[in-house]
């Protein structure tokens, strides 16, 4: 019995309960505020992320920076709770369109070295506004119609996929 | 709680008529009768005049008899899906006759070769009004969150 007690609460147990706080205040802020844990659904990322793989987003990744080209980010509906996540491939002021799969930013060919399977979307050029992204899954071999993309406004982006 | 406002207890409303909504779609039925009478019971939370808007490609669904027989036509195809509701938001219009409603509809549907689930996630926004006590689901607009 002795032994148990100590085993669960420790030399010292009120030391061992401020210890516990302080571990769940640290979790509740960092998986609640920092990096929130994703499952990924659906095939539009793949090979990139398989369907039911666990992820990280940060939530701090923008705050001294703006998103990158290739970036993965998370992209929220009516909420933070059901996510998008697509792969950043046109930035503000940019135009970009889809011949026969390959994309092309501004009229120059864009390397996609993510992408393995290609089929042969095609997309008029849009020019994009200087608070939008346009954002594609990695998956290119599903047809254009069954995919979600497009241009997302950046207040939608609430962070960055970090593995 | 005796600090909450009426306008809370409307809200509070408006989340669980939503809710039950989909209690409802999700107890499916796929016998002729049955169908109609569930139809029925699921046209029963919107308005006489409601309107669907489901963006661009499909026509807008005018009028709740409309609805009612889509969804009695539809029901062995919608028995196959699960409708979850999350980040459901709740705001009344001023004089608390009617509340714009925000929120994340996913059709979550078991693909039977691997066993899997696929989720197709939408943003709705709903115009909810109070006809007669009862809040009832005027216009449904979906939400083009990647254009």
């Amino acid at each position: 019995m002795t032994l148990t007690r100590r085993i669960v609460f420790g030399r010292n147990p009120r030391r061992t309960l401020v210890r516990v706080l302080v571990l769940a205040v640290i979790s509740f802020v960092t998986f609640g505020w920092v990096l929130i844990p994703v499952r990924a659904e659906g095939i539009s990322m793949q090979p990139t992320f398989a369907s039911g793989s666990l992820h990280f987003v940060s939530r701090v990744a923008y705050r001294y920076r703006r998103p990158f080209r290739g970036d993965v980010i998370a992209i929220k509906l009516a909420g933070p709770h059901v996510l998008y996540v697509k792969r950043i491939i046109a930035l503000p002021g940019e135009r970009i369109a889809f011949i026969k799969g390959q994309v092309f930013v501004n009229g120059a060919a864009l390397a996609e070295p993510y992408v393995r399977d290609r089929r042969l979307w095609d997309v008029p050029e849009v020019q994009l506004t200087a608070r939008e992204y346009f954002v594609v899954g990695d998956n290119r071999g599903m047809r254009a119609s069954d995919h979600d993309f497009g241009r997302v406004d950046v207040s939608r982006i609430i962070g960055k996929l970090l593995f | 709680m005796v600090w909450r406002g009426r306008e809370g207890d409307d809200e509070r409303a408006v989340g669980a008529r939503i809710e039950a909504l989909r209690n409802d779609i999700n107890t499916s039925t796929s016998d002729g009768l049955g169908a109609v009478a569930h139809a029925t019971q699921i046209g029963s939370y919107f308005t006489e005049n409601m309107v669907i808007e489901l963006g661009e490609g499909t026509s807008p669904i005018h009028g709740r008899d409309t609805l009612i027989g889509i969804a009695a036509r539809l029901q062995t195809r919608t028995a196959a899906f699960r409708l979850e509701l999350d980040d459901v938001s709740v705001e009344m219009v001023p004089g608390g006759r009617a509340a714009d409603v925000l929120l994340t509809a996913s059709f979550v549907r078991r693909v039977a070769s691997t066993g899997e689930e696929s989720r197709d996630a939408r943003e709705f926004s709903l115009v909810c009004e109070k006809d007669a006590g009862t809040w009832r689901i005027a216009r449904v607009t979906a939400i083009d969150t990647l254009r």
